[in-house]
């Protein structure tokens, strides 16, 4: 199996190569120096986000680590002091309040860096898809079949095909 | 009125902010130079003297426990506020002008904090031992009390830290991938490093829109929490003065007020030293961020009145002697008549758009309301002690050099972090420029 990338000036034309690629039973991806949310979700099909769970799991968590440390403190440590109440609503819920979201930015870090495949030891393809340049690669050509696949992404407009070999 | 930079090509603005990145003249370094050797003497050399001799170099005398280094914490706790909460709050909204400023302010939000940090162990008379704060398993039969305040703060400002960090990183790591492949050597290495490998797909994409929603909606609810904390350091006690039930959102207010003002500062400075920077920090920033401050000033001027309003209602001979002291008592009555002037009556200038639209008036505009901000908190921290119940425990506080200049010092040290920052981490977001700039279409109208 072969790999292909097209880079191109424009984003519809990008958009139109990969709606033909996709419906040519190309796996496809792009690779873009800015988001293009709006302009590849109607092709490329609404993307699913499993970040959240790791987002809510990283909240509960967080709240329940802040619990566990404010009421296990009372229960080990009891200091009773100037009539304060020491089982206290305010001072658990407070400390949770804070720990739910540390522990739930930094699990949706987590999660951001595992689901996007981070940290990446591949080189970049090409180094222009950072900074002005959008990549359509295409993946699954069978064997002596980039010469088409070329053909069709520089009628759609790519500037230059490259030959990927990952 | 430009809204959106124009002229503008991606591969420009990679340009541009790699060349303000790499390409830096002696002037620059003299100046920063200045700064650190400021930073040294102002900051570094009085609170060594301070750890050797001890606190009896402050002020700080029974009553007044919290002083000068206190209102330090709390004002740059306050400039620390608007950084997140313009990223934050205007990405939820999908305001498009943050974007060429939410960099630079969260970036100010991170060094803010780290010398709030700093402030903390100064106030501290032994600073070695400030891991005593950190619960954790210890054979010194000693724990940390969650009925305080204090440990409240510590959690706040510690969560805040983390996730400003977090945020501020997580947002730059499309811009690393793109500055390792247009820079070399050292550059290079450390970009690439610190992009993870990230490759630009649309799948990856896709997550790091989803994730910057989640921080966002983490960081709005934080950035109210964490100075409502701050002001229950003093809320919370019985103490004429501090226990106003109005200070969180006051404090809030306050610090977004300080917080805006110090953002004006420092995009002026960027675009005064760095021409290239007009490019991308508009006059039309100037505008949108001259409107939040004259409806926090306004909003601050209201509180202001009900924190004093209230406590003479009360009508108790601790408050109204608080008051007293605070408003009508020499030097402290021109003080606060200056911050009033500072704070409430210099904004109102601000409902003219031509004066929002004036970089220079902006600008000292922004330094009367950022000595305005740090008189309010030293009109209520070091004042309410000075005046506790009992009157033969009445004692004025008057800071001393070493006080001062730490003050002065720490303010040396901010620009000198700033000034270094600026140049390793980009501070303009080149892909969310690029964003402003628009998606390139050959078609028209598509």
């Amino acid at each position: 199996m072969e790999s292909a990338l097209g880079l191109f000036d424009y984003v519809d034309e990008l958009a139109n190569a990969a709606e033909k690629m996709k419906s040519a039973g190309y796996y496809v991806e792009v690779f873009s120096p800015v988001p293009l949310g709006h302009e590849l979700e109607p092709i490329l099909g609404k993307q699913n986000n499993p970040i959240k769970y790791a987002t809510f799991f990283g909240g509960v968590s967080g709240f329940c680590f802040g619990m566990v440390l404010c009421l296990g403190t009372i229960a080990m440590y009891p200091l009773a002091r100037g009539g304060r109440m020491l089982w206290a609503i305010p001072p658990p819920l407070l400390i949770s309040y804070e720990t739910t979201i540390l522990l739930g930015v930094l699990f949706t870090l987590a999660g951001f860096v595992l689901f996007a495949g981070l940290p990446a030891t591949k080189e970049h393809l090409t180094p222009e898809v950072s900074v002005d340049s959008f990549g359509l690669y295409v993946q699954g050509i069978r064997r002596g079949g980039f010469n088409e696949v070329e053909k069709i992404l520089t009628e759609y407009g790519a500037k230059e095909v490259k030959k990927v070999e990952e | 009125m430009d809204r959106k930079p124009e002229g503008l090509s991606y591969r420009g603005v990679n340009e541009d902010i790699i060349n303000f990145m790499t390409k830096t003249g002696p002037k620059y370094y003299l100046v920063l130079g200045f700064f650190i050797l400021c930073s040294v003497f102002l900051y570094l050399l009085p609170w060594i003297h301070q750890i050797y001799t001890g606190q009896g170099v402050t002020g700080l005398n029974v009553p007044v426990v919290w002083g000068v280094y206190l209102v330090n914490f709390v004002f740059w706790v306050g400039v620390a506020h608007a950084g997140t909460l313009i990223s934050a709050m205007l990405y939820i909204t999908e305001t498009p002008w943050r974007r060429a400023i939410a960099r630079s302010a969260e970036t100010m939000t991170l060094l803010a904090l780290i010398v709030v940090a700093f402030f903390v162990f100064i106030h501290m008379g032994r600073p070695w031992n400030f891991y005593w704060t950190f619960p954790y398993p210890n054979q010194r039969k000693i724990w940390t009390s969650f009925q305080s305040p204090i440990m409240y703060d510590v959690f706040a400002i510690g969560t805040y830290f983390t996730s400003s960090l977090v945020f501020l990183y997580f947002g730059m790591i499309p811009d690393f991938a793109s500055l390792s492949q247009s820079t070399t050597g050292w550059r290079k290495s450390f970009y690439k490093a610190m992009s993870l490998g990230w490759r630009g797909t649309d799948r990856q994409w896709h997550l790091q829109a989803k994730a910057s929603m989640f921080f966002a909606s983490f960081i709005m609810p934080l950035v109210v929490s964490v100075h409502s904390i701050v002001s229950w350091d003093f809320a919370l006690s019985i103490v004429p003065g501090y226990a106003q039930t109005v200070f969180a959102p006051y404090f809030v207010t306050g610090a977004l007020l300080s917080g805006f003002a110090a953002v004006i500062l420092a995009l002026t400075v960027l675009r005064w030293t760095f021409p290239m920077m007009k490019k991308y920090i508009l006059i039309h920033h100037y505008d949108r961020i001259g409107l939040f401050i004259l409806v926090l000033a306004l909003t601050w001027s209201y509180l202001t009145g009900m924190e004093i309003i209230t406590g003479y209602f009360a009508n108790t001979s601790d408050e109204i002697q608080h008051i007293t002291y605070k408003i009508l008592t020499y030097p402290y009555s021109w003080l606060f008549a200056f911050m009033i002037f500072c704070n409430t009556i210099l904004p109102l200038v601000l409902i003219s758009g031509k004066v929002r639209r004036s970089e220079k008036l902006m600008f000292f505009l922004c330094i009367f309301i950022i000595i305005g901000m740090w008189l309010e908190r030293y009109l209520i921290i070091p004042n309410s002690e000075s005046r506790k119940f009992l009157p033969y425990m009445w004692h004025s506080y008057t800071p001393t050099w070493v006080e001062m200049s730490i003050t002065v010092g720490a303010l040396m040290v901010f620009i000198s972090l700033f000034m270094i920052i600026i140049k390793i981490f980009p501070v303009i977001s080149i892909f969310e420029i690029k964003e402003d700039v628009g998606v390139p279409m050959k078609k028209e109208g598509h």
